[in-house]
C-alpha cells in the first residue's frame, strides 16, 4: 500500500525529466542551417531588408513609446503577467549583435533563440515561418548594418514560475507551429503575392484570427480553415473579421482597402487603436502594388462561417430625429451633446477628418470592444504624409459607465447600423482593463508643435 | 459564487468538519477579497468649479457642477431649454433669415458653451446686463446675443420677445444652475495672450496652411457636411464673420485660437482641442486670417463712441 505514492512520485519525476530533456532537444530539431553567406554591407540588400522589416512590422513590438527604435521593452500583457519584447538592435551585449544569419533566421522563422531555447509565441514566428530565407537574409543585413546599436538589457517576463520556463514552449511549438511552406491558393501572381504578405510577414492573423486554448491561432492560412482572419479580440480592440461577410470586409472595395492601408483613412472610416499603429509603422511604407495585392487577396476570402453574409436593409430614421431635436432616448441626448458636432446628425462624419459612424463596420461589429475602448480612452488616426493632420477622438472617461453604455448602444443601433446591445458591466470591465493597459503612440495626440509641422508637411 | 460553501458535502466527523470549516472560511476570504476587488460602475465625473461672489473673486463660497444635457429632462421647461441648445448649435440651419454668415453661435462657443476659455455661457445669465467697453453703455443679454447675430454671424437681430431668443436664454439660465445673481462661477471666458507681441502674417500663413487649412480650407472657405450644414466655419470671405466681430480682432482671435484650436487633436477636452500654439504662433496666425477680406459692419460707427479703441480694432 505504502509504496504506491513513492512509485507515482518516481514515475512523475522520471516523466518530468524526460519531458524536460526532450524539451531541450526539440528546438535543435526546429533550427536549421542554411549555409547562406549574407553580405551585410550590400546597400541594396540593406534597403530591401528595411522594406521587408516594414512589411513584417518588427518596429511595432520591438520599440516602446519614446524608446529607441528596435531596442525592445514593450510589455505584452497576458493574464499571468507581462512578457517584454527584446532588443533586436545589433548591440553585442544586449541585442543581437552576435547573431549569425542562421541564428537570426531560426529566431525569426522558427522561434528558436541563439541559445537554442524557445521564444514565446508573442513573436509571430508561426506566420514568419513561410518567409523565404532570401528575404530573411535581407532583413538580417538591415538589422546588422542599417539599425543603430542600442545598449538596453532585456527585461525578464513577469510570468510566475512554471509559466516562465522555456522548455515547455518547445512542445507548444511542436504542436502549434509546425514547419510549413507557403502554398499559394491561386495561380494569379498578384493574389499569390497578396496571400503571402497577409499570411507571412504581414502576420495579419496575429490579431485578426481567433486563438485557441493554447493561445495558438486556430488557423494559420485560409487553406487551414475559414476561421482564418475571421476576427478576434486583442488588447481590448476588436480586430475585425477580414473575410467576406457583411460585418467583415463584405462592404469594402479593394481600392478602399488600399487607401485605408496606405493613408489610414477613407472617406468614411479611419484606422484607430492597434490598426492605427499598423498603418503608421508598417503599411503606409508599402508599395502600391503590394497594397493592391494584399487587398485583392483579402477580398477573395469567403464569408466567415456562422456569420450573416448580408444584413437586412434598415431605414435611417435617426438623422431626421436628431435634426428635429426629437431625442427619443438618453443615448440620443448624449450623442447630441458629445458626438454630433463631429460625427454629425447623419452619422456620416466628415471625410478624412471625422470618421462616419453610420455604415462603419468597426462600429456595428458583434463585439463592441473597439467602440468602447475608443470612446473611453480616445486615440488618434495614423500620421502619414498623405494628409496634413492626424485627428484624434477625445477620451470620454468622465462619463458614467451607464452613459457610456447608452451612447455606445445608440451609435451601434442608429441610422442603418444594427448590432447587439452591451451592458454596463462591459463598460466596467473595459475601464478596469484600460487602467492597466500601457499607452501606445496612437493613444496620444499628434505632435503639432510648429517645429514638427515645419519639418513635416510644411518645410 | 457566494453559494459555494453550500455546495460542499455535508460532513459528520468532527475533525473533518473543522477542516472543512477552515476551508469554508478560507474560501469565503478568497471570495470576499476578490469580491471587493471587482470594479463597480462609476458615476459621471463632472467638471466642477468654485463659486465666488461677484465682488471678491478670492472668496470661495461653494461649488458649481457642470451639468450634462440629460439633466435638462428634470426641468419644467425642458423643451424650451433643448430648443435653445439646438438654436445655439445649429443657428444657420434653424434661423437662416437671421444668420448671414455660414456660422453658428457654437462655432465659437466651444462644446455648447460649457468649456472655460472657450467662450462659455456658464456665467452669461448672471453677467448681463453689464456695461460693455465697446458700446460704453449697459447691454442686456438679449442685446448681447443680438450683437453676435449682427457681427459674428453677419445677420439680423431676433425679436427680443421671440420664442427663439427666450429659448436661448432659457438654456443659458439652465447652464447657470441657479447660481445666485451676486455670485459667479470662477472661470475665465477667454485665455490670455501677450498683446505686446508683434504679429508676423507671413509666418501666420504658414501656420494656417499646416494646422488650420485641413478643416477651414485653403481659401478660408470652411467645410460643410454631407447635408450642407456647417462643420468648420469660413474664416474669411463673404460667408465669414464681419469686421465688427470680436473674432476680427488680432489679439482676441489669438486668445481664442491658442486655447481652442485646432479641434480633434488632443485626447483631453470635450472637443480634443487647443493648446498647440505658442502666443507668438497664435498672434501670427490670427493676424493672417483676421485681416483677410470679410463683410463690413454698418453699425461700426457706434462703437467706442468716446474713441477709446483697443489697438487691434479694425475701424
Amino acid at each position: 500500500m505504502k509504496k504506491w505514492p513513492m512509485i507515482i512520485i518516481a514515475v512523475g519525476f522520471i516523466g518530468m525529466a524526460l519531458a524536460f530533456t526532450l524539451g531541450q532537444i526539440l528546438p535543435h530539431l526546429r533550427a536549421s542551417t542554411s549555409g547562406m553567406e549574407v553580405d551585410i554591407t550590400d546597400p541594396e540588400l540593406i534597403e530591401e531588408g528595411e522594406y521587408i522589416a516594414r512589411t513584417a512590422d518588427c518596429v511595432a513590438c520591438h520599440t516602446t513609446l519614446n524608446g529607441e527604435e528596435y531596442a525592445g521593452g514593450l510589455p505584452m500583457l497576458t493574464p499571468l503577467g507581462a512578457v517584454y519584447s527584446t532588443n533586436i538592435t545589433p548591440d553585442n551585449d544586449t541585442g543581437i549583435g552576435t547573431y549569425s544569419f542562421d541564428d537570426f533566421n531560426n529566431a525569426v522563422k522558427h522561434g528558436v533563440r541563439q541559445d537554442q531555447s524557445a521564444l514565446y509565441p508573442a513573436m509571430p514566428y508561426p506566420s514568419y515561418q513561410i518567409m523565404p530565407d532570401e528575404d530573411v537574409a535581407a532583413m538580417y543585413a538591415y538589422f546588422m548594418s542599417g539599425v543603430a546599436a542600442v545598449s538596453l538589457p532585456n527585461r525578464d517576463s513577469e510570468l510566475p514560475p512554471v509559466f516562465n520556463w522555456r522548455w515547455p514552449l518547445a512542445y507548444w511549438q511542436a504542436l502549434f507551429a509546425p514547419k510549413r511552406e507557403f502554398v499559394a491558393e491561386a495561380d494569379d501572381p498578384i493574389l499569390a503575392r497578396g496571400q503571402y504578405l497577409v499570411e507571412g510577414p504581414g502576420h495579419c492573423g496575429s490579431c485578426h484570427t481567433e486563438r485557441g486554448l493554447g493561445f495558438q491561432e486556430v488557423a494559420l492560412s485560409n487553406l487551414d480553415s475559414d476561421h482564418y482572419l475571421s476576427g478576434a479580440v486583442i488588447d481590448g480592440w476588436r480586430a475585425k473579421s477580414l473575410r467576406g461577410e457583411h460585418r467583415g470586409l463584405g462592404t469594402w472595395h479593394t481600392d478602399e482597402l488600399v487607401e485605408f492601408l496606405k493613408t489610414g483613412r477613407t472617406d468614411v472610416t479611419a484606422a484607430f487603436g492597434a490598426m492605427a499603429e499598423v498603418v503608421e509603422d508598417s503599411t503606409q511604407y508599402m508599395t502600391d502594388s503590394d497594397l493592391h495585392a494584399m487587398s485583392a487577396y483579402l477580398k477573395t476570402l469567403s464569408p466567415a462561417p456562422g456569420k450573416e453574409v448580408t444584413l437586412p436593409p434598415k431605414e435611417d430614421i435617426t438623422t431626421q430625429k436628431l435634426l428635429d431635436g426629437a431625442y427619443d432616448s438618453r443615448g440620443a441626448i448624449l450623442y447630441a451633446e458629445y458626438c454630433q458636432v463631429c460625427h454629425r446628425a447623419d452619422g456620416k462624419g466628415v471625410p478624412r477628418i471625422f470618421p462616419a459612424l453610420d455604415g462603419n463596420s468597426a462600429v456595428y461589429s458583434h463585439n463592441a470592444d473597439s467602440v468602447l475602448q475608443i470612446t473611453l480612452s480616445g486615440g488618434r488616426m495614423p500620421d502619414t504624409p498623405h494628409d496634413r493632420m492626424a485627428f484624434t477622438m477625445p477620451e470620454f472617461i468622465n462619463l458614467s459607465d451607464a452613459d457610456i453604455a447608452e451612447v455606445v448602444n445608440y451609435v451601434r443601433n442608429s441610422w442603418t447600423n444594427q448590432a447587439s446591445e452591451i451592458g454596463v458591466d462591459d463598460v466596467v470591465q473595459m475601464r478596469d482593463f484600460l487602467n492597466k493597459k500601457p499607452k501606445t503612440a496612437t493613444d496620444l495626440p499628434p505632435d503639432l508643435s510648429v517645429t514638427a509641422a515645419a519639418e513635416g508637411a510644411n518645410p | 459564487m457566494n453559494n459555494l460553501p453550500l455546495t460542499l458535502p455535508v460532513v459528520t466527523s468532527k475533525s473533518v468538519r473543522y477542516k472543512n470549516l477552515a476551508l469554508i472560511v478560507a474560501a469565503a476570504c478568497v471570495i470576499g477579497i476578490s469580491g471587493c476587488s471587482k470594479p463597480e460602475p462609476v458615476d459621471q465625473n463632472a467638471a466642477q468649479f468654485d463659486l465666488v461672489t461677484a465682488d471678491d473673486a478670492n472668496e470661495g463660497i461653494g461649488t458649481y457642477v457642470l451639468p450634462q444635457d440629460t439633466a435638462i429632462l428634470d426641468e419644467p421647461n425642458a423643451d424650451e431649454i433643448f430648443y435653445g441648445k439646438r438654436l445655439l448649435n445649429e443657428t444657420k440651419r434653424l434661423l437662416p433669415d437671421h444668420v448671414g454668415a455660414s456660422m453658428n453661435c457654437n462655432s465659437c462657443h466651444i462644446s455648447q458653451g460649457k468649456v472655460p476659455l472657450g467662450d462659455p455661457y456658464i456665467n452669461s445669465y448672471n453677467t448681463y446686463p453689464r456695461v460693455m467697453p465697446r458700446a460704453e453703455k449697459e447691454i442686456d443679454l438679449e442685446a448681447r446675443i443680438n450683437g453676435c447675430f449682427q457681427r459674428s454671424m453677419n445677420g439680423k437681430p431676433l425679436d427680443r420677445e421671440s420664442p427663439e431668443m427666450l429659448a436661448m436664454i432659457a438654456y443659458m439660465k439652465w447652464l447657470s444652475q441657479n447660481t445666485p445673481r451676486n455670485q459667479k462661477v470662477d472661470i475665465a471666458n477667454a485665455g490670455q495672450v501677450d498683446t505686446s507681441l508683434v504679429p508676423d502674417p507671413v509666418r501666420g500663413e504658414q501656420i494656417y496652411e499646416a494646422q488650420c487649412a485641413a478643416c477651414h480650407g485653403d481659401n478660408g472657405e470652411g467645410l460643410k457636411d454631407s447635408r450642407g450644414d456647417i462643420v468648420f466655419p469660413p474664416l474669411w470671405g463673404d460667408e465669414s464673420f464681419n469686421i465688427g466681430a470680436g473674432m476680427a480682432r488680432t489679439y482676441k482671435a489669438a486668445a481664442f485660437v491658442k486655447y481652442n484650436m485646432p479641434m480633434g487633436i488632443q485626447v483631453k477636452g470635450l472637443w480634443g482641442h487647443g493648446n498647440v500654439l505658442s502666443d507668438q504662433d497664435a498672434v501670427d496666425v490670427a493676424q493672417f486670417f483676421t485681416h483677410k477680406p470679410r463683410p463690413d459692419f454698418a453699425g461700426k460707427v457706434n462703437d467706442w463712441p468716446s474713441g477709446n479703441k483697443p489697438k487691434d480694432a479694425r475701424y
